[in-house]
């Protein structure tokens, strides 16, 4: 009797939360963001048995990375050249792993993308707490290769400190954060080529014949690659396509001038 | 057997085990891609091999259950069933249902719902053949008049089911509430009405073998059964940590998920202390150290590994991870699989006939191999998992990256894996060497067995419970 009265009672108890959390919905999901690109968005993800490989809000399967915050990691350009093509960011002898190309046709690759955009705006109750990187270059050979080069850990950082370590925090901290796609070790190159040694390279850059950009100097490169990373390409197939640049466009628009200089002052530093 | 119509369940128990190595063998080819790389990556890549090991887990499991039900009905309530033939369409359906299925996850056809992969026809078919069989058991224990408590939270247990399903039916625009409903479906069944099934075999499974008294059994059935409920209605937040809905879910998961153990752990106890009291009555060890296994092995699978990972504070760090594997494996294993393996190997010497004594080496061998495979599977799985959430999650290295570092504990996966299959086969194939049996054996009827078991009475067979 006690069982059952118990059943009965967590059973209303559920039903009566579940009513609440109807109301609570459209309000923690983005509910009118829901446009009828999401919802194509969704069946394509459904279609191609995505979550059989991997997760969205932590659920799914195992084997391929996560995809709760990818929009907020990878811009549009970058996950459109990606979904064309796995093969061509990702290297099955390195990592051991590769996402078969799926073949889906370019509006279902948009819809899908504005599924995840949606998706990763979802109130999730800060999860994940840390974000969740696909890579962060450590697998590739070129790191290995180089002993004494030693991470260079963050601190927090306040406005009278250096405009460096200002910088160097901005680097992991700015949306989408700059080291989802960069690695500042030699050699490692991500979903964008490594930083290391940016300023001897930059210098060779704008003196060479091939630079596109308006910059003079290294300092004005690095600048210029930041605010409009279309203005000069670096040559591959994982960077850039059709004369865009992967690299999001958007950080002219949403970090500050101070800012700016700050993260170039800490790029400015890599010999 | 003492009616004959309960034959049927032999056949639920043979395509149950074909079905059953055929899940292990998409399970090794899932575990050997993660050690990657792929040679079959565009032929069967791992999100196919994943799919079809879930869903012919998820048919197996439910034929085992629909066997052993109209195993345990007719005896229970002392009558043949009401239609053999509607067990026979059942059973024809549900294994249809499944195999095009599979098939069909071949080529992607599916809802991509995760375990919830069934088209929509598939769906429709499944629920034909819950009603079939709800209605079928329902007649049988109607005109049969005897009605007992292990029967009555069995079938109940069937037909929660059986609405449960209803949910899986649903389709939402809204990803959010698309899992907050999924769970209806997936967290009610196993960590809800599933475990009000394993629960009545259980119990049935311990009056058979020892001597406790079917009062005592049944009065400890219903006190499991109220804790699996006042912990996992509420105890469903656990799914609702993360999706996109309100934040009392949090505490309300946290607290609730935790008591879920609780069940577990009565039912290992009830299960030791039946023995222990009331001693060991009946020849088939085998389905004993099955029954027992069970009840242990869920608690540890279960209940432990459950609790490892279901509070908010560690849950926001292991989401998503190997550690969800981990207890995953090891709880349906623990739960349902060796419960449904304990029922077969109860009733085997009595569905067929064989010189082979119902405990034989080759079945304890695969008792044993497959305890000791899936220990080592789970532990492979947890060592995996807890360094993919020290590296991937808290340290922040990249998925990919952590994933290369853990390969050692893929190569132990498989090689546990691999001990597990063999268990699995020696299983399929101590009840393949056996010849199904038509007719039923009369009460007196003394059978001898020409080697091994000195044991005159088939296990099985007639034998009278104190108490009844």
């Amino acid at each position: 009797m006690f069982a059952i009265a118990c059943t009965a009672i967590a059973a209303l108890a559920f039903l009566v939360l579940t009513v609440h959390s109807h109301t609570r919905f459209p309000e923690l999901s983005n509910a009118d963001a829901i446009t009828p690109e999401v919802v194509s968005g969704q069946r394509v993800w459904h279609r191609y048995n995505c979550v059989n490989c991997h997760t969205l809000f932590g659920e799914g399967s195992y084997y391929a990375p996560d995809l709760t915050k990818i929009a907020q990691l990878r811009g549009d350009a970058y996950l459109t050249a990606y979904m064309r093509d796995p093969s061509q960011f990702y290297d099955e002898q390195i990592h051991r792993r590769l996402m078969p190309r799926q073949d889906l046709s370019d509006q279902e690759i948009a819809d899908l993308i504005a599924f995840l955009e949606w998706v990763s705006n979802v109130d999730t109750q800060g999860w994940p707490p840390r974000p969740i990187l696909v890579t962060t270059g450590l697998s590739a050979p070129a790191a290995a290769e180089q002993p004494g080069v030693t991470r260079v850990p963050v601190r927090p950082v306040t406005p009278e400190d250096d405009p460096i370590a200002a910088g160097e925090n901005l680097f992991r901290n700015v949306a989408p954060p700059c080291q989802a796609c960069h690695s500042t070790q030699p050699g490692v190159n991500m979903a964008g080529p490594s930083l290391a040694g940016l300023a001897s390279r930059a210098a060779e850059i704008i003196a060479s014949p091939d630079y596109t950009g308006d910059a003079t100097d290294v300092e004005g490169y690095i600048r210029e690659s930041i605010v409009a990373p279309s203005a000069y390409l670096l040559p591959g197939a994982m960077y850039s396509a059709g004369g865009m640049s992967f690299m999001p466009n958007t950080y002219a628009d949403t970090l500050s001038e101070e800012q700016i200089d700050d993260l170039v002052a800490y790029l400015m530093s890599f010999r | 057997m003492r009616y004959k119509s309960q034959a049927v369940a032999y056949w639920y128990f043979a395509v149950a085990m074909v079905l059953f190595g055929l899940q292990i063998v998409f399970g090794l080819l899932s575990a050997a891609k993660y050690l990657g790389p792929d040679p079959l990556l565009y032929i069967l890549p791992f999100d196919v091999t994943k799919v079809i090991h879930t869903n012919l887990l998820i048919v197996w499991v439910l034929l085992g259950f629909m066997g052993a039900t109209y195993w345990l009905v007719p005896e229970e309530s002392r009558t043949e069933l009401h239609s053999v033939k509607l067990a026979y369409v059942q059973l024809v359906l549900f294994t249809v249902m499944g195999v095009t299925a599979v098939i069909g996850y071949l080529f992607r056809y599916g809802t991509g719902n995760k375990l919830l992969e069934q088209p929509l026809p598939h769906k429709l078919a499944i629920v034909a053949t819950m009603l079939i069989f709800l209605y079928n058991i329902g007649m049988t224990i109607k005109k049969a008049g005897r009605f007992t408590v292990t029967e009555g939270v069995l079938v109940l247990g069937l037909a929660a089911s059986a609405v449960l399903y209803l949910p899986a039916l649903l389709h939402f625009d809204n990803y959010t509430v698309s899992i907050f409903y999924r769970w209806w479906t997936i967290h009610l069944w196993v960590e809800g009405v599933w475990m009000m099934i394993m629960g009545a075999f259980l119990a049935y499974l311990l009056i058979r073998l020892s001597g406790v008294d079917r009062e005592v059994m049944e009065k400890w059935l219903y006190v499991i059964v109220g804790l699996v409920f006042i912990a996992g209605i509420l105890g469903t937040a656990h799914h609702y940590y993360w999706v996109g809905v309100p934040s009392y879910w949090l505490p309300i998961g946290g607290f609730f998920s935790a008591l879920e153990p609780l069940a577990l752990v009565g039912m290992a106890a009830y299960a030791y202390f039946a023995l222990r009291r009331a001693g060991l009555s009946h020849p088939n060890k085998l389905a004993l150290h099955w029954t027992i296994g069970s009840a242990v092995f869920a608690m540890f699978g279960a209940g432990l590994l459950g609790l490892a990972h279901t509070w908010p504070s560690v849950n926001r760090w292991t989401h998503g991870t190997l550690i969800t594997a981990m207890h995953g494996h090891s709880a349906f294993y623990g739960a349902y699989a060796m419960i449904v393996l304990a029922m077969i190997t109860y009733a085997l010497p009595s569905l067929t006939r064989s010189r082979i004594p119902g405990e034989s080496y080759v079945g304890y061998a695969a008792f044993w191999l497959q305890i000791a495979g899936m220990f080592g599977m789970t532990m492979s799985f947890a060592t995996a998992g807890v360094a993919q959430v020290y590296l991937e999650r808290i340290v922040g290295l990249g998925y990919l990256d952590t994933q290369l570092k853990i390969q050692v504990h893929f190569l132990m996966l498989i090689l546990t894996a691999s001990i597990f299959a063999i268990g699995v086969g020696l299983f399929i194939y101590d009840f393949f060497r056996r010849v199904p049996r038509i007719e039923a054996a009369s009460d007196e009827q003394e059978i001898t067995v020409p080697s091994g078991g000195a044991d005159k009475l088939v296990p099985g067979t007639a034998f009278t419970e104190r108490g009844a």
